[in-house]
Protein backbone atom coordinates (compact mmCIF):
# COMPACT_ATOMS: atom_id res chain seq x y z
CA UNK A 1 0.00 0.00 0.00
CA UNK A 2 0.79 3.87 -0.53
CA UNK A 3 3.71 2.40 -2.72
CA UNK A 4 3.25 5.04 -5.36
CA UNK A 5 4.13 7.73 -2.47
CA UNK A 6 7.12 6.37 -1.36
CA UNK A 7 8.66 6.27 -4.57
CA UNK A 8 11.31 9.24 -5.45
CA UNK A 9 9.58 10.90 -8.34
CA UNK A 10 7.19 8.31 -8.55
CA UNK A 11 4.13 6.99 -10.58
CA UNK A 12 2.90 10.54 -11.63
CA UNK A 13 6.11 12.95 -10.91
CA UNK A 14 4.96 13.14 -7.26
CA UNK A 15 7.86 13.30 -5.30
CA UNK A 16 7.65 11.74 -1.48
CA UNK A 17 7.03 14.69 0.00
CA UNK A 18 4.59 16.05 -2.14
CA UNK A 19 2.63 13.61 -1.97
CA UNK A 20 2.87 13.44 1.74
CA UNK A 21 1.40 16.85 2.09
CA UNK A 22 -1.48 15.91 -0.33
CA UNK A 23 -2.11 12.95 1.55
CA UNK A 24 -2.27 14.37 5.05
CA UNK A 25 -5.42 17.06 4.66
CA UNK A 26 -6.77 13.54 3.55
CA UNK A 27 -5.57 11.16 6.15
CA UNK A 28 -5.96 14.04 9.03
CA UNK A 29 -10.44 13.83 8.16
CA UNK A 30 -10.20 10.47 9.55
CA UNK A 31 -9.17 10.81 13.08
CA UNK A 32 -11.11 13.72 13.52
CA UNK A 33 -14.20 12.40 12.50
CA UNK A 34 -13.20 8.65 14.16
CA UNK A 35 -10.96 8.34 17.03
CA UNK A 36 -11.74 4.57 16.83
CA UNK A 37 -10.63 2.56 14.31
CA UNK A 38 -14.05 1.67 12.13
CA UNK A 39 -16.08 -1.99 12.08
CA UNK A 40 -15.05 -3.55 8.74
CA UNK A 41 -11.32 -2.00 8.55
CA UNK A 42 -9.38 -4.82 10.18
CA UNK A 43 -9.19 -7.92 8.65
CA UNK A 44 -10.45 -11.28 10.50
CA UNK A 45 -6.88 -12.15 11.39
CA UNK A 46 -5.96 -9.19 13.12
CA UNK A 47 -9.72 -8.27 14.76
CA UNK A 48 -8.89 -11.54 16.22
CA UNK A 49 -5.46 -11.06 17.63
CA UNK A 50 -6.20 -8.01 19.30
CA UNK A 51 -9.15 -9.96 21.30
CA UNK A 52 -6.61 -12.61 22.06
CA UNK A 53 -4.24 -9.82 23.43
CA UNK A 54 -7.12 -7.91 25.23
CA UNK A 55 -8.00 -11.12 26.93
CA UNK A 56 -5.59 -11.52 29.68
CA UNK A 57 -5.77 -7.40 30.95
CA UNK A 58 -9.78 -8.12 30.82
CA UNK A 59 -9.33 -11.13 32.88
CA UNK A 60 -7.29 -9.37 35.19
CA UNK A 61 -9.12 -6.14 35.53
CA UNK A 62 -12.10 -8.05 36.34
CA UNK A 63 -10.78 -9.80 39.17
CA UNK A 64 -9.02 -6.75 40.60
CA UNK A 65 -12.99 -5.24 40.47
CA UNK A 66 -14.51 -8.38 41.94
CA UNK A 67 -11.94 -8.21 44.68
CA UNK A 68 -12.49 -4.64 45.42
CA UNK A 69 -16.14 -4.48 44.97
CA UNK A 70 -16.52 -7.22 47.81
CA UNK A 71 -14.65 -4.69 50.20
CA UNK A 72 -16.66 -1.74 48.94
CA UNK A 73 -19.70 -2.42 47.71
CA UNK A 74 -20.14 0.87 45.46
CA UNK A 75 -17.51 0.47 43.59
CA UNK A 76 -18.79 -1.35 40.66
CA UNK A 77 -22.17 1.09 40.48
CA UNK A 78 -19.09 3.92 40.55
CA UNK A 79 -17.24 2.06 37.89
CA UNK A 80 -20.66 1.47 36.06
CA UNK A 81 -21.24 5.39 36.22
CA UNK A 82 -17.19 6.27 35.27
CA UNK A 83 -18.21 4.43 32.51
CA UNK A 84 -20.98 6.59 31.54
CA UNK A 85 -19.00 9.50 32.21
CA UNK A 86 -16.19 7.98 29.90
CA UNK A 87 -18.73 7.34 26.87
CA UNK A 88 -20.11 10.80 27.17
CA UNK A 89 -16.66 12.79 27.52
CA UNK A 90 -15.35 11.06 24.37
CA UNK A 91 -18.54 12.02 22.74
CA UNK A 92 -18.17 15.17 23.42
CA UNK A 93 -16.29 17.36 20.09
CA UNK A 94 -13.59 19.70 21.01
CA UNK A 95 -12.40 22.16 17.87
CA UNK A 96 -8.96 21.62 17.16
CA UNK A 97 -7.25 25.02 15.73
CA UNK A 98 -4.09 23.60 14.01
CA UNK A 99 -6.97 21.23 12.18
CA UNK A 100 -9.90 23.30 11.42
CA UNK A 101 -11.97 20.38 12.89
CA UNK A 102 -13.57 18.69 15.89
CA UNK A 103 -11.95 15.68 17.69
CA UNK A 104 -12.72 14.23 21.17
CA UNK A 105 -10.99 13.48 23.94
CA UNK A 106 -10.57 9.40 25.31
CA UNK A 107 -11.24 10.02 28.92
CA UNK A 108 -9.59 7.37 30.14
CA UNK A 109 -6.75 9.13 31.93
CA UNK A 110 -8.75 10.47 34.35
CA UNK A 111 -10.76 6.63 34.44
CA UNK A 112 -6.75 5.18 35.35
CA UNK A 113 -6.26 7.96 37.50
CA UNK A 114 -9.34 7.29 39.45
CA UNK A 115 -9.60 3.38 39.84
CA UNK A 116 -6.49 2.49 38.47
CA UNK A 117 -5.20 0.64 35.10
CA UNK A 118 -6.67 -2.45 35.33
CA UNK A 119 -10.45 -1.47 35.85
CA UNK A 120 -9.79 1.51 33.61
CA UNK A 121 -9.99 -1.14 30.74
CA UNK A 122 -13.14 -2.68 31.71
CA UNK A 123 -14.49 1.28 32.03
CA UNK A 124 -12.89 2.03 28.17
CA UNK A 125 -14.44 -1.62 27.17
CA UNK A 126 -18.01 -1.04 28.17
CA UNK A 127 -17.91 3.11 27.17
CA UNK A 128 -16.68 0.94 23.85
CA UNK A 129 -19.38 -1.49 23.61
CA UNK A 130 -21.91 1.20 23.84
CA UNK A 131 -20.66 3.33 21.17
CA UNK A 132 -20.27 0.87 18.77
CA UNK A 133 -23.28 -0.53 19.01
CA UNK A 134 -25.68 2.54 19.03
CA UNK A 135 -23.51 5.05 17.86
CA UNK A 136 -21.15 3.15 15.07
CA UNK A 137 -17.93 4.82 16.66
CA UNK A 138 -15.89 1.70 16.45
CA UNK A 139 -17.39 -1.40 16.10
CA UNK A 140 -17.79 -5.40 17.75
CA UNK A 141 -14.58 -6.88 15.11
CA UNK A 142 -12.60 -3.72 16.29
CA UNK A 143 -13.62 -3.72 19.51
CA UNK A 144 -10.85 -5.43 20.89
CA UNK A 145 -7.96 -3.69 18.74
CA UNK A 146 -9.97 -0.01 20.27
CA UNK A 147 -9.94 -1.24 23.56
CA UNK A 148 -6.53 -2.59 23.71
CA UNK A 149 -4.95 0.84 22.44
CA UNK A 150 -7.65 3.06 24.34
CA UNK A 151 -8.66 1.24 27.66
CA UNK A 152 -4.76 -0.96 28.14
CA UNK A 153 -2.40 1.52 26.58
CA UNK A 154 -3.96 4.39 27.56
CA UNK A 155 -4.86 3.93 30.65
CA UNK A 156 -1.44 2.80 31.59
CA UNK A 157 -0.02 5.37 30.38
CA UNK A 158 -1.67 8.06 31.95
CA UNK A 159 -1.31 6.07 35.05
CA UNK A 160 2.34 5.63 35.00
CA UNK A 161 2.38 9.40 34.08
CA UNK A 162 -0.09 10.40 37.14
CA UNK A 163 2.06 8.44 39.42
CA UNK A 164 5.48 9.08 38.16
CA UNK A 165 5.36 12.45 38.26
CA UNK A 166 3.51 12.53 41.68
CA UNK A 167 6.51 11.22 42.60
CA UNK A 168 8.92 12.67 41.44
CA UNK A 169 6.84 16.37 43.14
CA UNK A 170 4.68 17.56 40.76
CA UNK A 171 1.43 18.77 41.83
CA UNK A 172 -2.03 17.42 40.92
CA UNK A 173 -2.64 19.85 38.16
CA UNK A 174 1.21 18.87 36.48
CA UNK A 175 0.87 15.29 37.16
CA UNK A 176 -3.20 15.08 35.59
CA UNK A 177 -1.73 17.33 32.74
CA UNK A 178 0.95 15.13 32.08
CA UNK A 179 -1.28 11.85 32.18
CA UNK A 180 -3.87 13.40 30.35
CA UNK A 181 -1.50 14.27 27.28
CA UNK A 182 0.45 10.66 27.34
CA UNK A 183 -2.80 8.52 27.52
CA UNK A 184 -4.08 10.52 24.70
CA UNK A 185 -0.60 10.16 22.89
CA UNK A 186 -0.09 6.54 23.47
CA UNK A 187 -3.81 5.87 22.39
CA UNK A 188 -2.95 7.40 19.26
CA UNK A 189 0.04 6.20 18.90
CA UNK A 190 -1.18 2.52 19.71
CA UNK A 191 -4.42 3.35 17.47
CA UNK A 192 -1.87 3.78 14.33
CA UNK A 193 0.10 0.97 14.92
CA UNK A 194 -2.88 -0.98 15.05
CA UNK A 195 -4.36 0.46 12.02
CA UNK A 196 -0.89 -0.23 9.91
CA UNK A 197 -0.42 -3.75 10.82
CA UNK A 198 -4.10 -4.57 9.93
CA UNK A 199 -4.37 -2.26 6.32
CA UNK A 200 -0.68 -2.61 5.00
CA UNK A 201 -1.82 -5.78 2.88
CA UNK A 202 1.80 -6.78 1.26
CA UNK A 203 3.50 -3.40 1.67
CA UNK A 204 6.08 -2.58 4.30
CA UNK A 205 4.89 -1.65 8.04
CA UNK A 206 7.64 1.15 8.49
CA UNK A 207 6.39 3.23 6.04
CA UNK A 208 2.79 3.07 6.31
CA UNK A 209 3.06 3.35 10.33
CA UNK A 210 5.27 6.68 9.51
CA UNK A 211 2.75 8.07 7.65
CA UNK A 212 -0.48 6.95 9.57
CA UNK A 213 1.20 8.58 12.66
CA UNK A 214 2.04 11.97 10.22
CA UNK A 215 -1.59 11.54 9.59
CA UNK A 216 -2.60 11.56 12.82
CA UNK A 217 -0.42 14.16 14.05
CA UNK A 218 -2.54 17.69 13.04
CA UNK A 219 -5.39 16.67 14.94
CA UNK A 220 -3.83 14.23 17.93
CA UNK A 221 -0.70 16.88 18.98
CA UNK A 222 -3.19 19.71 19.99
CA UNK A 223 -5.76 17.13 20.87
CA UNK A 224 -3.65 15.26 23.59
CA UNK A 225 -2.56 18.79 25.38
CA UNK A 226 -6.39 20.11 25.41
CA UNK A 227 -6.86 16.31 26.89
CA UNK A 228 -3.95 17.21 29.41
CA UNK A 229 -5.57 20.73 30.16
CA UNK A 230 -9.38 19.15 30.68
CA UNK A 231 -7.65 16.15 32.71
CA UNK A 232 -5.65 18.66 34.99
CA UNK A 233 -8.98 20.75 35.16
CA UNK A 234 -11.09 17.75 36.52
CA UNK A 235 -8.38 16.64 38.75
CA UNK A 236 -8.25 20.03 40.58
CA UNK A 237 -11.81 20.35 40.52
CA UNK A 238 -12.13 16.94 42.09
CA UNK A 239 -9.40 18.68 44.75
CA UNK A 240 -11.07 21.46 45.39
CA UNK A 241 -14.30 20.74 45.80
CA UNK A 242 -14.40 16.88 46.79
CA UNK A 243 -10.97 16.04 47.78
CA UNK A 244 -12.64 13.22 50.11
CA UNK A 245 -13.22 11.36 46.92
CA UNK A 246 -9.12 11.45 46.08
CA UNK A 247 -8.49 9.81 49.05
CA UNK A 248 -10.96 7.83 49.25
CA UNK A 249 -9.71 5.86 45.54
CA UNK A 250 -6.16 6.55 47.27
CA UNK A 251 -4.86 9.40 44.54
CA UNK A 252 -3.76 11.52 47.42
CA UNK A 253 -3.15 10.87 51.44
CA UNK A 254 -4.83 12.55 54.07
CA UNK A 255 -2.04 14.51 54.60
CA UNK A 256 -2.13 16.17 51.33
CA UNK A 257 -5.31 17.27 52.23
CA UNK A 258 -6.13 20.88 52.27
CA UNK A 259 -6.75 22.60 55.01
CA UNK A 260 -10.07 24.23 54.85
CA UNK A 261 -11.37 19.99 53.67
CA UNK B 1 -24.21 15.90 20.82
CA UNK B 2 -23.66 12.59 18.81
CA UNK B 3 -25.21 10.84 21.52
CA UNK B 4 -28.59 12.56 20.47
CA UNK B 5 -29.56 9.64 19.01
CA UNK B 6 -29.41 6.90 21.09
CA UNK B 7 -32.42 8.32 22.76
CA UNK B 8 -33.82 8.08 19.78
CA UNK B 9 -33.53 4.51 19.19
CA UNK B 10 -36.27 2.25 20.15
CA UNK B 11 -37.08 -1.41 19.77
CA UNK B 12 -40.30 -1.87 17.41
CA UNK B 13 -41.73 -4.88 19.76
CA UNK B 14 -43.69 -6.23 17.27
CA UNK B 15 -41.52 -6.57 14.50
CA UNK B 16 -40.02 -10.79 13.79
CA UNK B 17 -36.68 -9.59 14.29
CA UNK B 18 -37.10 -8.00 17.12
CA UNK B 19 -39.06 -10.86 18.91
CA UNK B 20 -35.39 -13.60 17.89
CA UNK B 21 -34.02 -14.76 20.89
CA UNK B 22 -31.22 -12.32 21.63
CA UNK B 23 -28.64 -15.05 21.58
CA UNK B 24 -29.39 -16.88 18.30
CA UNK B 25 -29.42 -13.11 16.87
CA UNK B 26 -26.59 -12.28 18.15
CA UNK B 27 -24.46 -15.72 17.47
CA UNK B 28 -25.81 -14.69 14.22
CA UNK B 29 -24.54 -11.23 13.86
CA UNK B 30 -21.32 -12.41 14.80
CA UNK B 31 -20.91 -15.17 12.56
CA UNK B 32 -22.11 -13.38 9.56
CA UNK B 33 -19.68 -10.43 10.90
CA UNK B 34 -16.85 -12.52 10.52
CA UNK B 35 -18.14 -13.65 6.96
CA UNK B 36 -18.00 -10.05 6.02
CA UNK B 37 -14.47 -9.16 7.13
CA UNK B 38 -12.99 -11.98 6.04
CA UNK B 39 -14.59 -12.11 2.50
CA UNK B 40 -12.27 -10.93 -0.31
CA UNK B 41 -14.77 -9.46 -2.71
CA UNK B 42 -16.71 -6.60 -2.21
CA UNK B 43 -20.09 -7.70 -3.27
CA UNK B 44 -21.31 -9.93 -0.29
CA UNK B 45 -20.56 -7.19 2.41
CA UNK B 46 -22.41 -4.87 0.07
CA UNK B 47 -25.09 -6.98 -0.27
CA UNK B 48 -25.42 -7.96 3.41
CA UNK B 49 -25.50 -4.00 3.66
CA UNK B 50 -27.91 -3.24 1.54
CA UNK B 51 -30.10 -6.87 3.60
CA UNK B 52 -29.55 -5.00 6.73
CA UNK B 53 -30.53 -1.31 5.82
CA UNK B 54 -33.61 -3.02 4.27
CA UNK B 55 -33.93 -4.36 7.72
CA UNK B 56 -33.39 -1.06 9.86
CA UNK B 57 -36.54 0.35 7.90
CA UNK B 58 -38.54 -2.28 8.16
CA UNK B 59 -38.00 -2.11 11.74
CA UNK B 60 -39.27 1.75 11.44
CA UNK B 61 -35.84 3.24 11.94
CA UNK B 62 -36.38 6.97 10.35
CA UNK B 63 -34.01 7.71 7.27
CA UNK B 64 -32.81 10.96 9.43
CA UNK B 65 -31.45 8.39 12.18
CA UNK B 66 -30.11 6.07 9.54
CA UNK B 67 -28.37 8.86 7.88
CA UNK B 68 -26.82 9.99 11.39
CA UNK B 69 -25.57 6.45 12.27
CA UNK B 70 -24.12 5.89 9.09
CA UNK B 71 -22.35 9.43 8.53
CA UNK B 72 -18.96 8.31 10.17
CA UNK B 73 -18.65 5.37 8.28
CA UNK B 74 -19.86 6.59 4.74
CA UNK B 75 -17.07 9.34 5.20
CA UNK B 76 -14.63 6.80 6.26
CA UNK B 77 -15.27 4.35 3.70
CA UNK B 78 -14.63 7.25 1.51
CA UNK B 79 -11.60 8.55 2.46
CA UNK B 80 -10.46 4.91 2.61
CA UNK B 81 -11.11 4.75 -1.31
CA UNK B 82 -9.61 8.16 -2.19
CA UNK B 83 -6.42 7.19 0.10
CA UNK B 84 -6.19 3.79 -1.47
CA UNK B 85 -6.55 4.77 -5.28
CA UNK B 86 -4.42 7.35 -5.59
CA UNK B 87 -0.66 5.68 -2.89
CA UNK B 88 -1.06 1.81 -3.56
CA UNK B 89 -1.08 0.17 -6.61
CA UNK B 90 0.86 0.21 -9.95
CA UNK B 91 -1.76 -0.16 -12.94
CA UNK B 92 -2.65 3.20 -13.74
CA UNK B 93 -6.25 3.99 -13.93
CA UNK B 94 -6.48 7.49 -14.78
CA UNK B 95 -4.34 10.88 -13.71
CA UNK B 96 -4.62 14.37 -13.38
CA UNK B 97 -3.04 17.81 -12.85
CA UNK B 98 -3.34 19.04 -9.03
CA UNK B 99 -1.03 22.38 -8.17
CA UNK B 100 1.30 21.31 -11.23
CA UNK B 101 1.66 18.08 -10.42
CA UNK B 102 -0.14 15.02 -11.87
CA UNK B 103 -1.87 12.89 -9.51
CA UNK B 104 -2.12 9.02 -10.48
CA UNK B 105 -5.14 6.79 -9.27
CA UNK B 106 -4.55 3.20 -9.79
CA UNK B 107 -6.93 0.32 -10.69
CA UNK B 108 -5.35 -2.19 -7.90
CA UNK B 109 -5.91 0.99 -5.25
CA UNK B 110 -9.60 1.47 -6.21
CA UNK B 111 -10.48 -2.46 -6.00
CA UNK B 112 -8.68 -2.39 -2.70
CA UNK B 113 -10.65 0.48 -1.41
CA UNK B 114 -13.77 -0.76 -2.19
CA UNK B 115 -13.18 -3.78 -0.32
CA UNK B 116 -12.30 -2.43 2.78
CA UNK B 117 -15.48 0.42 2.64
CA UNK B 118 -17.74 -3.12 1.61
CA UNK B 119 -16.81 -4.37 4.87
CA UNK B 120 -16.95 -1.12 6.72
CA UNK B 121 -20.58 -0.72 5.50
CA UNK B 122 -21.58 -4.54 5.68
CA UNK B 123 -19.89 -4.61 9.33
CA UNK B 124 -22.25 -1.42 10.17
CA UNK B 125 -25.06 -1.98 9.01
CA UNK B 126 -25.17 -5.57 11.01
CA UNK B 127 -24.30 -3.96 14.01
CA UNK B 128 -27.36 -1.55 13.34
CA UNK B 129 -29.61 -4.31 12.50
CA UNK B 130 -28.45 -5.98 16.18
CA UNK B 131 -28.93 -2.38 17.84
CA UNK B 132 -32.08 -0.89 16.26
CA UNK B 133 -34.02 -4.52 17.17
CA UNK B 134 -32.73 -5.47 20.58
CA UNK B 135 -32.87 -3.95 23.64
CA UNK B 136 -29.57 -3.20 25.39
CA UNK B 137 -30.45 -5.43 28.46
CA UNK B 138 -31.13 -8.24 26.44
CA UNK B 139 -27.73 -7.81 24.50
CA UNK B 140 -26.12 -7.99 27.84
CA UNK B 141 -28.06 -10.77 29.09
CA UNK B 142 -27.17 -13.03 25.62
CA UNK B 143 -23.20 -11.89 26.20
CA UNK B 144 -23.97 -13.35 30.23
CA UNK B 145 -24.67 -16.22 28.32
CA UNK B 146 -21.90 -16.30 26.05
CA UNK B 147 -19.50 -16.29 28.87
CA UNK B 148 -18.75 -12.68 29.01
CA UNK B 149 -17.43 -12.33 32.41
CA UNK B 150 -20.06 -11.41 34.74
CA UNK B 151 -18.58 -8.23 35.65
CA UNK B 152 -17.87 -6.30 32.75
CA UNK B 153 -21.67 -7.13 32.02
CA UNK B 154 -22.59 -5.39 35.20
CA UNK B 155 -20.45 -2.40 34.96
CA UNK B 156 -22.08 -2.29 31.25
CA UNK B 157 -25.49 -2.59 32.68
CA UNK B 158 -24.64 0.18 35.64
CA UNK B 159 -23.74 2.20 32.98
CA UNK B 160 -26.44 2.06 30.33
CA UNK B 161 -29.04 2.37 33.49
CA UNK B 162 -27.25 6.16 34.68
CA UNK B 163 -26.09 7.32 31.03
CA UNK B 164 -29.08 9.22 30.44
CA UNK B 165 -29.36 10.51 34.25
CA UNK B 166 -25.77 11.67 33.94
CA UNK B 167 -26.38 12.84 29.97
CA UNK B 168 -29.33 15.20 30.96
CA UNK B 169 -26.95 16.48 33.99
CA UNK B 170 -24.50 17.33 31.43
CA UNK B 171 -26.66 19.26 29.75
CA UNK B 172 -28.29 21.31 32.34
CA UNK B 173 -24.60 22.13 33.79
CA UNK B 174 -24.32 22.57 30.15
CA UNK B 175 -26.42 24.95 29.63
CA UNK B 176 -26.01 27.37 32.80
CA UNK B 177 -22.34 27.94 31.63
CA UNK B 178 -23.37 28.58 28.01
CA UNK B 179 -25.55 30.96 29.82
CA UNK B 180 -22.80 32.75 31.68
CA UNK B 181 -20.97 33.01 28.24
CA UNK B 182 -19.26 30.02 29.65
CA UNK B 183 -18.12 29.11 26.41
CA UNK B 184 -16.87 32.78 24.93
CA UNK B 185 -13.05 32.45 23.86
CA UNK B 186 -10.98 28.94 23.35
CA UNK B 187 -9.72 29.30 27.14
CA UNK B 188 -12.58 30.11 28.67
CA UNK B 189 -14.57 27.31 26.87
CA UNK B 190 -11.87 24.86 27.41
CA UNK B 191 -12.07 25.66 31.33
CA UNK B 192 -16.24 25.34 31.47
CA UNK B 193 -15.25 21.90 29.59
CA UNK B 194 -13.00 20.49 32.14
CA UNK B 195 -15.24 21.91 34.41
CA UNK B 196 -18.66 20.35 33.27
CA UNK B 197 -16.05 16.76 33.25
CA UNK B 198 -15.12 17.58 36.89
CA UNK B 199 -18.67 17.98 38.02
CA UNK B 200 -19.76 14.83 35.90
CA UNK B 201 -17.14 12.56 37.96
CA UNK B 202 -18.93 13.71 41.38
CA UNK B 203 -22.26 13.03 40.28
CA UNK B 204 -20.80 9.73 39.31
CA UNK B 205 -19.32 9.31 42.82
CA UNK B 206 -22.20 10.62 44.86
CA UNK B 207 -25.04 8.82 42.16
CA UNK B 208 -23.20 5.91 42.98
CA UNK B 209 -23.28 5.76 46.79
CA UNK B 210 -27.18 6.37 47.02
CA UNK B 211 -27.42 3.82 44.08
CA UNK B 212 -25.33 1.57 46.59
CA UNK B 213 -27.42 2.67 49.58
CA UNK B 214 -30.89 2.02 47.72
CA UNK B 215 -29.68 -1.52 46.41
CA UNK B 216 -27.88 -2.92 49.71
CA UNK B 217 -31.78 -2.52 50.80
CA UNK B 218 -32.91 -4.19 48.48
CA UNK B 219 -31.00 -7.25 49.14
CA UNK B 220 -27.96 -6.53 47.08
CA UNK B 221 -24.34 -8.06 48.07
CA UNK B 222 -22.22 -7.41 45.77
CA UNK B 223 -23.52 -9.60 42.75
CA UNK B 224 -25.97 -8.60 40.27
CA UNK B 225 -29.02 -10.82 39.81
CA UNK B 226 -27.91 -13.35 37.30
CA UNK B 227 -30.97 -13.55 34.13
CA UNK B 228 -31.99 -16.91 34.13
CA UNK B 229 -31.98 -18.10 30.42
CA UNK B 230 -34.85 -20.07 29.04
CA UNK B 231 -34.06 -22.83 26.92
CA UNK B 232 -33.47 -22.18 23.21
CA UNK B 233 -36.14 -22.77 20.72
CA UNK B 234 -34.86 -25.77 18.45
CA UNK B 235 -36.91 -24.19 15.74
CA UNK B 236 -35.27 -21.05 16.14
CA UNK B 237 -31.72 -22.56 16.31
CA UNK B 238 -32.55 -24.45 12.75
CA UNK B 239 -33.85 -20.98 11.44
CA UNK B 240 -30.61 -19.72 12.42
CA UNK B 241 -28.25 -22.38 11.06
CA UNK B 242 -30.32 -22.29 8.03
CA UNK B 243 -30.02 -18.52 7.22
CA UNK B 244 -26.32 -19.10 8.27
CA UNK B 245 -25.95 -21.92 6.15
CA UNK B 246 -27.71 -19.74 2.98
CA UNK B 247 -25.38 -17.07 3.86
CA UNK B 248 -22.41 -19.04 3.58
CA UNK B 249 -23.62 -20.10 0.32
CA UNK B 250 -24.42 -17.13 -0.83
CA UNK B 251 -20.98 -15.94 -0.07
CA UNK B 252 -19.11 -18.30 -1.70
CA UNK B 253 -21.66 -17.75 -5.24
CA UNK B 254 -20.53 -14.20 -5.56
Amino acid sequence: MFRGALKKGGPGGCGVMTLLALSLPLLSATPAFAMHISEGILPFPWAAFWYLALAPFVALGARRLNSVSREDLSIKPLVGLLAAVVFIISCMPIPVPTAGTCSHPCGTGVAAILVGPLVSVLIAAVSLLIQALFLAHGGLSTLGANTFSMGVVGSLAGWLAFRGTRRLGGSLAVSGFVAGILADWATYATTALILSLGIRGEAPFAPLFVKVVLAFLPTQLPLGILEGVITAGMVTLLYRKRPDLLVKMRVITEKELPVHA
Amino acid sequence: MAMHHLKAHSCDAAHPVTRIDPRVKLLCALALLVMVISCRGFAFPLLVSVLSLALCRSLGSPWRLLALRFSEPLFIAATVILLKMFFSGSDPLFSFGVAGYELSAYREGLREGVLIASRILGGVSLLAVVGFSTPFTELMAALSWLRVPQVLVDVALFAWRYLFLLLEEAQVVYNAQKNRLGYVGYRRSLSSFGTLAGVLVIKAFDNSQSITTAMVQRGYDGDMPVTLHRPLRLAEVASALLFLLAMIALRSSV
